[in-house]
């Protein structure tokens, strides 16, 4: 585009005189000069004035200059500007993409990295817990059977007191009967005697 | 004031009607009118005018982002346009013919335009066309001078190379005959506009004339094709003058384009 500017003939001011010159010219030639082979040719119908050739051609050699310096070399400019423009436009945005790309890229990484260290932790997390559950459920197995212990021994030590309580108290119903029902003279240990001995013998089959 | 307006009057008047054989105007036995040289002044006059109008217009919309105004807009389509057809056509060095090729293209449209409107237009002159066309293949003979130097360009016109005899034989042969090709390029070029955007307004005439008893102008009805003529013309007298540049100034780089510009003027020439 920027070649529009670039110059492609003789220089504006030579084609603009000679355009000039051209342009009266033409018009002299055309009211002065009357050659035989163009009455001719405007009798077979074919209308040649080369006055006015002449003279357009001196208008284009003027007209071509004038506007490509008046419209299109601005045109040309303004496109090549805006299209420089553009390229710039589009570069930056490139750049920024690739920017945004890295950005993204490390945010990505960055990302991995923080959900690996973060499943890491909770796995730590969870194993330490497990190991703590496991522990503490020991522990609490050890407590319930010591108190398991403690507490079939102390029913052990009721279970014995109670007996002896209750055989206390059924040697002394049994004697209490005994002394009413025989009220004889009876030794009271041979009493006694007979009495665990019997009792000896209920007890065999417990 | 007044002898001016009466004064211009006149020349448009001039177009209209017809003169007699010594003004190089007039009606020529047909009722058509020819263009007078006065007329041809104010066709021109009203080219140049409306163009320069146009491109001022368009001028103010001229910035380094987007272009708002709509003139605006519409030349730098044209302009696109022409920088592609001249990219298409020549190569990558075709960018810097289009100003020339560009200006070309807007007289010729514009003064084919105008051909829709007015009893007869600029491009509806042979004399007109001719100088358009002297132009174009005398741009084209100072590039392919320029590009190639000045033997460098006369040896194109002699063909191929041979050798000896058969360059003694040959070569002068072909000279003469590319040299008459060259010169026929101009009457080619100025015909085939004059024929069409003259035969236009004939045709229009004729059928006008058809029409006068009832009343109808038929006429009018053949205003889209010549809408089509407009614009087909414009771009084919500035394909020609691109593709005739390609064949002189074409590098051994572009000799692929070249090629392709020959085939694509082997396609349009028969056409038109």
């Amino acid at each position: 585009m920027s070649n529009a500017k670039q110059s492609s003939g003789p220089p504006a001011i030579v084609g603009i005189i000679v355009g000039a010159v051209l342009m009266f010219g033409g018009f002299w030639f055309s009211k002065n000069v009357k050659l035989e082979f163009i009455k001719t040719l405007e009798a077979q119908g074919i209308p040649l004035d080369p006055g006015k050739t002449i003279s357009i051609i001196g208008v284009l050699l003027i007209l071509f200059p004038v506007i490509k310096f008046f419209f299109i070399a601005p045109l040309a400019e303004a496109i090549q500007n805006r299209t420089t423009e553009l390229e710039r436009t589009f570069g930056e945005a490139e750049n920024l993409r690739a920017e945004m790309t890295q950005m993204k890229q490390d945010y990505e990484r960055r990302l991995v990295q923080t959900e690996a260290d973060a499943r890491e932790q909770i796995q730590g997390q969870i194993k330490e817990a497990q190991s703590l559950r496991q522990q503490m459920m020991a522990e609490a197995g050890v407590k319930a059977e010591e108190l398991k212990a403690s507490a079939a021994r102390e029913i052990e030590a009721q279970k014995q007191q109670a007996i002896a309580e209750l055989r206390h108290y059924v040697v002394e119903l049994a004697l209490q009967a005994t002394e009413k029902l025989v009220e004889a003279n009876v030794d009271e240990e041979r009493n006694r005697k007979l009495v665990a001995d019997f009792l000896e013998t209920v007890e065999a089959p417990r | 004031m007044g002898d001016w307006i009466t004064q211009s009057s006149q020349l448009i008047a001039s177009v209209e009607e017809p003169h007699g054989a010594e003004s190089h105007g007039g009606d020529h036995g047909d009722g058509h009118a020819w263009v007078s040289w006065e007329g041809l002044l104010v066709y021109v006059a009203i080219v140049v005018g409306t163009l320069f109008v146009l491109m001022a217009q368009a001028k103010k919309g001229l910035n380094n982002r987007f272009f708002t105004n709509k003139l605006t807009q519409l030349f730098e389509q044209v302009y696109l346009f022409i920088e592609n057809m001249c990219v298409g056509t020549i190569g990558a060095h075709g960018r810097r013919y289009v100003p020339m090729i560009m200006t070309m293209w807007m007289l010729v449209f514009s003064g084919n335009l105008l051909a829709l409107f007015f009893p007869t237009s600029p491009t509806a002159d042979l004399s007109f066309n001719l100088g358009l066309a002297l132009v174009s293949v005398a741009y084209v003979q100072y590039e392919g001078i320029r590009a190639n130097g000045l033997f460098g360009h006369l040896g194109h016109f002699a063909g191929p190379k041979l050798g000896g005899f058969l360059a003694l034989l040959i070569s002068p042969i072909i000279f003469v005959i590319e040299i008459v090709s060259e010169l026929m390029k101009n009457v080619s070029l100025s015909l085939r506009l004059f024929g069409n955007i003259d035969g236009g307004h004939r045709a229009a005439e004729a059928m006008n004339t058809l029409g006068a008893g009832i009343y109808v102008p038929f006429g009018a009805f053949l205003l889209p094709i010549k809408l089509l003529t407009v614009v087909v013309q414009a771009m084919i007298f500035c394909l020609l003058t691109a593709v005739y540049l390609s064949l002189v100034t074409h590098h051994d780089d572009d000799h692929g384009h070249g090629h392709e510009a020959e085939a694509g003027h082997a396609e349009v020439a028969p056409a038109h």
